[in-house]
């Protein structure tokens, strides 16, 4: 804790944080660039339906979220103990989506097909 | 004296497991405060993982649902024109910026360089204020399109409602469906999971605030180490983290 960093290390830890802000930056446009083009192009939404650019989105979203937490936040260079302690509970989530979409989808149903009125 | 010493410390060895976990050590390889700001954080992405699975459940449980580039398509100063996701990309640019700005000031304090935290951690300051800024304009506008937690002026068409989903034919109310309004708990969701994240942010810069001044009081260099402004990059990256995802669930799906 506090050592000083030589500058080799120190040059180095920089230009990750530009280059990831510049991967974290060309995500995020091509996400914006990607929806305007949905919305603007007809072409573009018989290529590319709503399923489709939702799950862009969403693979787009969990890479960013990956550079953060892995350089911004450093956990990639930490101890593999942490990581994993931290990763092993977020598997819950995983299930918590599935089950909670496939149970909605079955409100959604109920509602639009078993007579009970929108 | 130091004789002594030196003979019990060689006649004992410890068996590797237990001198990792018995104490006095940092088994993950980061300091206490460090490993409980990480445990900290974990809870938190649970309780925003609920809120944002309260609403993709809600949201695809509805037959539909108000669609978010008519509903959010104003920027400021570009008064009646139809630009959706242009001003909360603007406001994603700032946290990320925000963000990085973070990392610099940790990366300064690693060199013990206080005037290097101090510029990155202002720049970081500026930026979460910044994006608390937009996030009010965002919430105002809404708010006088008459969003409220209980009513959702966004029908199917997305146009803004004056009458609650009835329009006058030949002096008798009827029930019409392309202005019915939407599901009501949009806005409670929208204002309940922007507003806990806006809190967070609001919170995170009043830390970083106070991380500030200790910095520029030269407490940390008293110390002899800026792992305060480590514990408070964690927390601010978090931040910006649950903004991806809000931003996904909110603006882009």
């Amino acid at each position: 804790m506090g050592a000083h960093m030589d500058d080799a290390t120190y040059k180095k830890d920089v230009s990750t944080v530009w280059r990831v802000t510049v991967i974290l930056s060309i995500i995020t446009i091509f996400e914006v660039a990607i929806a305007m083009l949905h919305i603007y192009s007809p072409g573009f939404q018989a290529i590319c339906p709503r399923i489709v650019l939702n799950i862009i989105f969403i693979i787009a979203s969990i890479g960013k979220a990956f550079y953060i937490i892995a350089e911004f936040m450093h956990l990639r260079h930490e101890k593999k103990v942490l990581i994993v302690s931290l990763g092993v509970p977020l598997i819950f989530l995983v299930w918590a989506i599935i089950a909670f979409m496939h149970e909605a989808n079955a409100w959604n149903h109920m509602k639009t097909l078993g007579g009970f009125g929108q | 004296m130091s004789e002594t010493l030196e003979t019990v410390d060689t006649s004992y060895e410890a068996p590797e497991a237990i001198d990792t976990w018995s104490g006095g050590q940092d088994p993950m390889g980061i300091s206490y405060g460090k490993t409980m700001m990480w445990y900290f954080l974990l809870s938190d992405a649970f309780t925003f993982s609920a809120l944002l699975i309260a609403y993709g459940a809600t949201r695809v449980s509805k037959p539909w649902w108000p669609d978010p580039n008519h509903v959010f398509n104003a920027v400021p100063g570009f008064h009646g024109m139809h630009l959706p996701l242009v001003f909360v990309s603007i406001m994603t640019f700032i946290l990320i910026l925000s963000s990085v700005f973070m990392v610099r000031a940790v990366q300064e304090g690693h060199r013990m360089n206080k005037n290097g935290v101090l510029v990155w951690m202002a720049l970081c300051i500026v930026g979460g204020l910044a994006f608390l800024g937009c996030q009010a304009i965002e919430w105002t506008h809404l708010i006088h399109q008459g969003l409220t937690p209980q009513f959702n002026p966004f029908g199917k068409n997305a146009e803004g409602l004056t009458e609650y989903g009835y329009m006058m034919v030949d002096g008798v109310r009827v029930w019409n469906e392309s202005i019915t309004p939407g599901p009501s708990t949009f806005g409670a969701l929208f204002f309940g999971i922007t507003g806990f994240h806006g809190f967070h942010v609001f919170s995170g810069v009043c830390f970083n605030v106070w991380g500030f001044s200790m910095a520029a009081n030269g407490a940390f260099d008293k110390r002899g180490h800026y792992e305060m402004v480590e514990k408070l990059g964690l927390y601010w990256h978090f931040v910006d983290l649950v903004w991806v995802f809000v931003f996904l669930a909110f603006y882009l799906l």
